[in-house]
């Protein structure tokens, strides 16, 4: 296991140097096909060169690669490189905050977003599908089919409005109203936009809104693993063993069926990480979704690519976790 | 100014909810600031996130918005003409508008306990000037004698301006390249506030917890993307102390998340809205809603450098033939004003209907197109990408294809800094647009640099001696009032000749709460926040 885990590691090198590279090369390749950012800074107020030329270096935009179109900036990047690893600076935005500050403000809501989004999946989910499973063609497994649906094809920013300017707003105001219920709910749950003041009360909406998205899946994922497993032969000898029901669904046919549930997981931690923007923007959550689309906007390279090759560490990371995981629920898997 | 503005517009584009937000509702709330009467309480105000909090660097909206509390001037807006007056300053005083001697209010100090005396000022311009800090604001002391050293590429980081000179700790001196006689009315601008010595030797600090010397101090750190919250300063000697105890700046990226927000009474006022919820807001707001014409001004620059615009006649028939109020009512709900000047209506020296040809009648702009000779070829109409601009500027182009049948196609494919890139070298094969906000409350600000020649932002190259010695002649003039008859005469040229069309002003909305007891605007500083009472 343990060497598994390093050589797992090591492949983390060349992936993330490529990773920052493509990132490089696109955010490079966006500046030389659309013009200096910095000029549009200055907007209809034409600067003089001594002016754009100041503030584009300030900026660390100076390099004249950044003129060239389809030039690799090789040397930019190998500055880069050595910037991130060395001295663990990953740039200024353009209004010349670190860019390592910006991540570190913006994280911890962007975790505890997706944290509330996977808890929810996973519990709602999986229990979900375990009972669709079992009762497979009943009124339950029609109901989760249905539901889920339902969902998937709700796109999110669909879902985003509707829940805050519907539920959190005008529900909102009629219980805020009434005043009957604890200010806990009634200004944290139910506050349309994130709050300083309920920092985890206020994210438990915009959490369920982000975990509705994959909910659906993992819950038919549970149902079509239950439903394999449930007929395997470990399962027929656990029953004819004289196993207690609870125990042969609870730690035999459920810990298999996990696995390709964890799998599921552990990818969409990353992609929800990155796919929180939508939410982010809907709820006013200062993450790092609402960051990287402003960067985007505005072209701001540096920022750009410390988000990114933090959500590509994440991803790697999480499927490590992932993978280990796969020897404990399965003890047929070994790593050595 | 306007970067941010068109940022904002941006995100609001491509951000806009497929739905309209449902009905119901309303602004009401239960206000967690508990108190009443004339002061105190907590404002909660609107704000989208702030470039700087340094005066010498924050040049955008949001920030100024924060600094106007946390610091004072020279010199303040009235708050109902709007007309210049004098703030920390004891007296500004000039024989010829060249050299100016200015005399600093003693008693005011920095929340640090410094002393806002000359060297405040000093340092603050001195370092605001010099290329190498490429502070925003540099170009608002172009006026300076001094500045082209300032601003040259060899210069040294303790380099100070020539035309700025210490007479003792409350008296300095300015001199200015040429006379200006608005020098006064600039001052009020937050570029010019003064700054502390320990806000400059930690810049970045002083950033994250400013330093300021106005009726409001920082509390605690700004939180990024979340909040700023000001609290009243005790200390401060004017007269206009804060009304509200705190002022929370609750940040938001999007417009509508923000009126979501207010809607479910997490917020009290709420300057600019998203325009197209406008009609929807109106109706639910009552009487709880501010609106006035800004300063901002669109308009479509036409390409002088090329022959065929060389033509007034031309220029003339495509400006008559749009219908400004039609596009704005069909694309905008509404949310503009019509151009009928190259003046903001909040400016001092503004008339109604400077220009005959920016009104909307075909018949006449048939005629003009006829004497003129036409257009020949396709014409081609520029815009920036991304921007929302692509709606309206095709209306335009509809209109001079039903006016006259020429045949046009769009280039809206550029992003803003390659299209202004293209600007500057004078690219354009067609009309374009631009925008342009004051710099300060004079209305000169509105001529010299869109249309003087060769001056900084003259995108359409026109060039006019006359203009120029008209504007010289306001800049010199003894006093304001006496400079606005000369500007006036300026922008009636521009009436005359047509280098661009105007197209509209913005519309500024502002509402508020139930909580709040009086709101407060100024036509030039725009929201007083720190005036504004609650319940």
């Amino acid at each position: 296991m343990g060497t598994y885990v390093v050589r797992r590691l090591l492949q983390f090198i060349p992936t993330t140097l490529g990773a920052i590279f493509l990132l490089h090369y696109l955010t490079s390749l966006g500046i030389q096909l659309t013009g200096n950012p910095a000029r549009a800074l200055f907007g209809d107020r034409r600067p003089s060169e001594a002016q754009l030329g100041a503030l584009t270096e300030a900026l660390g935009l100076a390099d004249p690669c950044l003129t060239r179109t389809g030039d690799p900036c090789v040397g930019l990047y190998f500055d880069r490189l050595q910037k991130i690893f060395l001295q663990f600076d990953f740039g200024i935005n353009f209004n010349r905050r670190p860019v390592t500050d910006i991540v570190a403000d913006a994280l911890p809501y962007t975790f505890k977003l997706v944290v509330i989004a996977i808890i929810f999946q996973a519990v709602v989910g999986i229990t979900a599908g375990v009972l669709a499973g079992l009762r497979a063609g009943g009124f339950f497994d029609y109901f989760v089919k249905v539901s889920t649906v339902l969902l998937i094809s709700v796109p999110v920013f669909v879902l985003g409005f509707v829940v805050r300017d519907i539920i959190n707003v005008n529900v909102g105001n009629k219980l805020r109203e009434a005043g009957t219920l604890p200010d806990w709910f009634t200004f944290g749950v139910m506050s349309p936009v994130y709050k300083p003041d309920y920092p985890i009360a206020s994210l438990v909406v915009p959490g369920l809104v982000l975990g509705a998205l994959s909910l659906a899946t993992t819950a038919r994922l549970t149902r079509t693993s239950i439903l394999e497993n449930v007929r395997s032969d470990y399962v027929r000898t656990a029953r004819a063993k004289g196993l207690a029901p609870k125990r042969v669904i609870g730690v035999h046919t459920l810990r298999n069926s996990l696995i390709p549930v964890i799998t599921y997981l552990g990818v969409d931690f990353g992609g929800l990480m990155g796919g929180a923007v939508v939410t982010e923007g809907i709820f006013g959550v200062p993450g790092i979704g609402r960051e990287i689309f402003r960067a985007t906007i505005s072209k701001e390279p540096s920022v750009v690519l410390g988000i990114v090759t933090l959500l590509v560490l994440v991803f790697l990371i999480v499927n490590l976790i992932v993978d280990v995981l796969y020897a404990v629920l399965d003890p047929r898997i070994r790593y050595d | 100014m306007r970067r941010t503005a068109r940022l904002k517009a941006v995100a609001a584009v491509a951000a806009v909810g497929m739905l309209a937000a449902a009905c119901g509702g309303g602004g009401d709330s239960d206000s967690d600031s508990g108190s009443g009467g004339e002061a105190g309480g907590d404002l909660r105000i609107y704000s989208s996130e702030p470039a700087f909090l340094v005066p010498t660097a924050a040049n955008d909206e949001p920030s100024i918005l924060v600094l106007r509390q946390l610091y004072r001037g020279l010199v303040k807006y009235n708050a109902d003409s709007g007309a210049p007056e004098l703030d920390l300053a004891e007296s500004i005083e000039s024989d010829d508008n060249k050299l100016w001697t200015i005399k600093v209010k003693e008693g005011y100090t920095f929340s640090n306990g410094e002393d806002v005396n000359a060297d405040a000022f000093l340092r603050a311009w001195n370092y605001a000037g010099n290329l190498k800090n490429a502070q925003n604001n540099s170009y608002f002391f172009n006026r300076f004698a001094g500045f082209d050293d300032m601003q040259s590429e060899d210069v040294k980081k303790d380099t100070t301006f020539s035309g700025l000179e210490k007479v003792d700790d409350y008296t300095f001196t300015v001199e200015l390249a040429d006379p200006f006689s608005g020098f006064e009315a600039i001052l009020g601008y937050s570029g010019f506030f003064p700054v502390a010595q320990e806000c400059l030797d930690d810049f970045e600090a002083c950033n994250e917890a400013p330093i300021g010397n106005g009726p409001y101090k920082m509390q605690g750190e700004w939180e990024h993307n979340v909040q700023i919250t000001l609290e009243r300063n005790d200390d401060y000697a004017g007269e206009d102390t804060g009304k509200a105890d705190t002022l929370t700046y609750k940040i938001f990226d999007d417009q509508n998340t923000a009126y979501a927000a207010f809607e479910g009474g997490e917020l009290d006022v709420m300057y600019n809205v998203p325009p197209e919820q406008l009609g929807q807001i109106k109706q639910k707001q009552g009487d709880r809603i501010y609106q006035a014409p800004s300063d901002s001004f669109t308009y479509v620059g036409l390409p002088l450098y090329d022959k065929q615009f060389d033509n007034v006649d031309l220029r003339k028939a495509f400006s008559l033939a749009i219908d400004r109020q039609a596009i704005i009512d069909a694309i905008f709900s509404g949310a503009y004003t019509p151009a009928t000047g190259f003046v903001s209506p909040n400016f001092d020296g503004y008339r109604e209907d400077v220009c005959d040809a920016c009104t909307y009648d075909l018949e006449q702009a048939k005629e003009l197109y006829e004497q003129s000779g036409g257009y020949k070829g396709k014409l081609t109409l520029w815009a920036n990408a991304g921007a929302g601009h692509d709606a309206w500027l095709q209306a335009v182009g509809d209109a001079l294809k039903s006016a006259f049948g020429i045949d046009y196609e769009l280039r809206v494919d550029l992003e803003f800094p390659e299209y202004l890139e293209l600007a500057d070298n004078e690219g354009f094969d067609g009309p374009f647009r631009l925008g342009w906000g004051p710099d300060y409350p004079v209305m000169e600000t509105y001529l010299q640099p869109l249309y003087g020649s060769g001056a900084s932002s003259n995108s359409s190259g026109y060039e006019n001696p006359e203009f120029d010695a008209a504007i010289k002649e306001g800049d010199q003039a003894a006093s304001l009032e006496e400079a606005i008859p000369s500007y006036q005469a300026a922008e009636d040229m521009l009436a005359e000749d047509l280098p661009v069309i105007p197209m509209w002003f913005g519309l500024t909305t502002a509402i508020w709460s139930d909580n709040v007891d009086e709101f407060k605007y100024n036509t030039i500083s725009d929201v007083e926040y720190g005036q504004i009472t609650l319940k």
